[in-house]
């Protein structure tokens, strides 16, 4: 946007000053306005057309315009003068026809500057030179004062033509520097690698009507960073590519290194290293860029080999940061799980070795109690382990969703029945609407899914107080939500509790892993759904996700 | 002990397994034998005789479901397999393969030896009586009646066939596949899976005091169902 409105406005003074009042924001993608503004942008300007010599308006005012709008001046002229005969001298007459010559110089060029010359000497010759209504001419010194008109014309429009070339030159000049400030702008505003690329290249393509092919090192040698639409990179151009990586010199079509080539190879250096290659397409026909184009094209290129060692400097500190983190979490998540682990093996050694050594001093009622705190135990440490497994399945990414329709209350079901003990103590109400519509998902995902959030409330709720399975259907979706009365969540709390491992003070308690909820969090998120908390009207929480009703992206397996 | 009880064959190649299942099963009167590989129970197969075999899923080498299959050219010797949670589809590969029973390790004693009474009393007297009787549910497959409470129920022809085939293996899990064989001819799975589970979801609102926690018709999850001999 702002390339175009500068580009265009040649006769303003400053595109800087324009583009910042005109366009705060620059868009990297080209939108439907930019298309249109970058045709008039064309229009007006082209490096591709306009080097050479002096164009600018009347290049646009065709042949058959000007001639005619000269020849009609110096008609005015004529009239103009035949009217002011009575008062004036032919000498002072002159002046108009002059007068009409200087303009057509300035207005429509050399040529017409010339027929108007001649075109004006012949009339004047005709009307004001004895003997009159003749081109014959009787004195020498009305021979000078035609010379003379004629001279006149020549010399006004060569220097008119100069102020011209000049101006086109400034001009040019200024919409370069306007497309260079425009691109280092857009660049600016991206941080991405694949946008900084797509800006380049975008660019690029705009100012030089060619398809644009950048290439940047990756672990098998160059990659195809972005093309532009329709360009391959043929692998018999990989030995031109490599060389300009390798020694930082242009090579290719254009140059005189492997001009054979199909395109036109620049290397992306940066301050450090060459950092990738850039290759324009010529298109059939003009082939070459003009030297002026070449240093512009340069130019380009060097600003898109700085943003591109910017990105990549970046992407390399982000991934550093990245790994530094995911080990830190990967520290937080050992020592919580290997004190899940423990503590239970701690009950189940204890009571283990009370009932082997202290057998004679235990009656019937404590050794039972030590039993049943054991087995407990022994639950829970497998229930971690199998969140373990969860995780570990989810972590590798190698979680195969076996979804069929499934009964939903056969699911919520399945959940209860695995939680046993646990919930058999609590009131657990279940409430499913009648005739609910099968629904495609992974059975066992989902029940671990409800198992998972059902212990949770079993967690944190008091033991009387009853926890609800509700599920409900809503236009593209089946809703699962268990509440229960426990101590709620922290509004802080409800977004962070699906991750691992949490410090949330709901899950930092007894058996805190918080590996129950983020598994959740993978499971329902595999099927296409989403999970959440909030808080319960009057006291505790509620957990819900939802199910896509209907499978599209997970196929059914076996 | 006792040691004229039935004989059960051990495979288990974690010594702690059949340590413990030694000692508890010879405390019930039955008398143990123990294998460490597929090989070793295949030999022991054939020497041992037993009444019973229960079988590791996860061993080395030959494992639970190519030991099955071995087994089941020669011996309908019940098989009750012990598997961990995450192997759903070998679970049902080892039924499908002739496999009676499997259990999710860890499992509490109880429940190994309810299953083991059950795969036993169905090795004993083949082809049960034509009555069905478990808790309040009856099925008499002679008068094609189904009783709950002795009052009678009305089943649609395809949940009438269905329980029947759960009744022809009371107490034992059948997968999805040789539920759908047996009921609908199974031709294509997809398909006959979601009538399995809206028809096992009729039968059950209509025979289970709450449809929600079945007594009856209970979910494998990820394998199949069973009906229950014991509520």
């Amino acid at each position: 946007m702002s390339f175009a409105n500068s580009a265009g406005s040649s006769n303003r003074t400053s595109p800087a000053l324009e583009c910042d009042s005109e366009s705060p924001k620059v868009h990297p993608l080209p939108s439907n306005t930019r298309a249109k503004e970058q045709k008039e942008a064309r229009a007006q300007w082209n490096p591709r057309r306009d080097h050479g010599a002096a164009k600018s308006q009347n290049q646009k005012t065709e042949w058959w315009v000007r001639y005619p709008a000269s020849l009609a001046l110096i008609g005015m002229a004529t009239v103009f003068s035949l009217l002011l005969r009575p008062i004036l001298e032919p000498a002072n007459l002159l002046m108009l026809f002059l007068l009409s010559v200087v303009i057509s110089a300035l207005r429509w060029g050399h040529m017409a500057a010339i027929v108007a010359a001649v075109s004006g000497t012949m009339l004047f010759d005709y009307f004001y030179i004895p003997p009159f209504f003749s081109f014959a001419i009787s004195d020498v010194k009305y021979f000078i004062i035609l010379t003379g008109l004629l001279t006149v014309g020549l010399v006004t429009s060569t220097l008119a033509g100069q102020v011209r070339e000049q101006a086109d030159a400034a001009r040019r000049r200024e919409a370069y520097t306007a497309s260079l400030y425009a691109l280092s702008r857009s660049l600016a505003v991206v941080n991405r690698l694949d946008q900084i690329l797509e800006v380049v290249a975008y660019r690029i393509s705009e100012i030089f009507e060619r398809p644009v092919l950048i290439l940047l090192p990756g672990d098998g040698g160059l990659e195809v960073g972005f093309s532009s639409p329709g360009l391959v990179f043929r692998e018999e151009e990989r030995t031109v590519a490599n060389w300009v990586l390798e020694h930082g010199q242009q090579a290719g079509s254009g140059t005189e290194i492997m001009p054979g080539a199909e395109m036109h190879y620049l290397p992306l250096t940066a301050s450090l290293r060459v950092v990738g290659v850039l290759a324009v397409k010529a298109r059939h026909g003009d082939e070459s860029l003009s030297p002026e184009q070449g240093q512009l094209l340069e130019a380009f290129v060097s600003q898109a080999a700085l943003a591109t060692e910017r990105a990549l400097l970046e992407q390399k500190a982000r991934q550093a940061q990245l790994l530094q983190e995911a080990d830190k979490l990967q520290k937080a998540l050992l020592n919580s799980v290997s004190h899940g682990l423990r503590t239970p093996l701690a009950s189940i050694m204890g009571t283990l070795s009370s009932l082997s050594e202290d057998q004679a001093m235990l009656d019937e009622v404590t050794r039972r109690e030590l039993l049943d705190n054991a087995r407990e135990e022994a639950g829970r440490l497998n229930r971690l382990v199998g969140n373990l497994l969860d995780m570990t399945r989810l972590e590798a990414g190698t979680l195969r969703l076996k979804v069929e329709a499934c009964d939903v209350q056969d699911v919520i079901g399945a959940a209860l029945s695995q939680l046993r003990e646990a919930a058999r103590s609590r009131p657990i109400t279940v409430d499913i609407p009648a005739h609910l519509p099968l629904v495609p998902m992974d059975f066992v995902l989902i029940a671990q899914v409800l198992v998972n959030l059902l212990e949770n409330a079993i967690k944190y709720a008091p033991a009387h107080e009853p926890i609800a399975v509700q599920a409900r259907l809503a236009e593209n979706d089946l809703e699962i939500l268990v509440s229960d009365r426990g101590v709620g969540i922290p509004q802080g709390d409800l977004h962070g509790i699906f991750d691992k491992p949490c410090h949330g003070a709901r899950v930092t308690g007894t058996e805190g892993t918080g590996l129950g909820l983020s598994i959740c969090k993978g499971f329902v998120e595999a099927h296409g759904g989403r999970i959440w908390a909030e808080p319960r009207v009057d006291r505790g929480a509620v957990f819900a996700f939802t199910l896509p009703r209907h499978a599209n992206a997970a196929s059914p397996g076996r | 002990m006792g040691n004229n009880g039935p004989r059960v064959l051990v495979v288990d190649d974690e010594q702690g397994i059949r340590r413990f299942l030694r000692a508890s099963l010879t405390a019930h009167g039955y008398s143990v034998y123990e294998a460490c590989t597929g090989e070793e129970a295949l030999q022991a197969t054939h020497s041992v005789r037993p009444d019973l075999i229960i079988l590791d899923l996860g061993l080395p080498r030959i494992g639970g479901v190519e030991v099955t299959r071995c087994l089941r050219e020669w011996t309908q010797t019940p098989i009750i397999v012990l598997s961990v949670r995450e192997q759903e589809a070998e679970k049902i590969a080892v039924l499908d393969a002739g496999a009676d029973d499997y259990l999710t390790k860890p499992f509490g004693l109880g429940e190994l030896l309810a299953r083991m009474r059950a795969a036993l009393r169905r090795a004993t007297k083949q082809g049960s009586g034509p009555v069905f009787a478990a808790g309040d549910l009856k099925v008499d497959l002679a008068q094609r009646e189904v009783l709950i409470r002795n009052r009678r129920v009305q089943l649609t022809p395809t949940e009438y066939d269905l329980l029947k085939a759960l009744v022809g293996h009371a107490g034992r899990v059948l997968t999805h596949r040789q539920l759908v064989r047996e009921v609908w001819g199974g031709m294509s799975y997809e398909d006959d899976v979601h009538m399995l589970r809206v028809n096992v979801s009729n039968l059950r609102r209509k025979l289970e005091p709450d449809p929600t926690r079945p007594r009856y018709i209970v979910t494998e999850p990820g394998v199949g169902y069973r009906l229950q001999t014991e509520p």
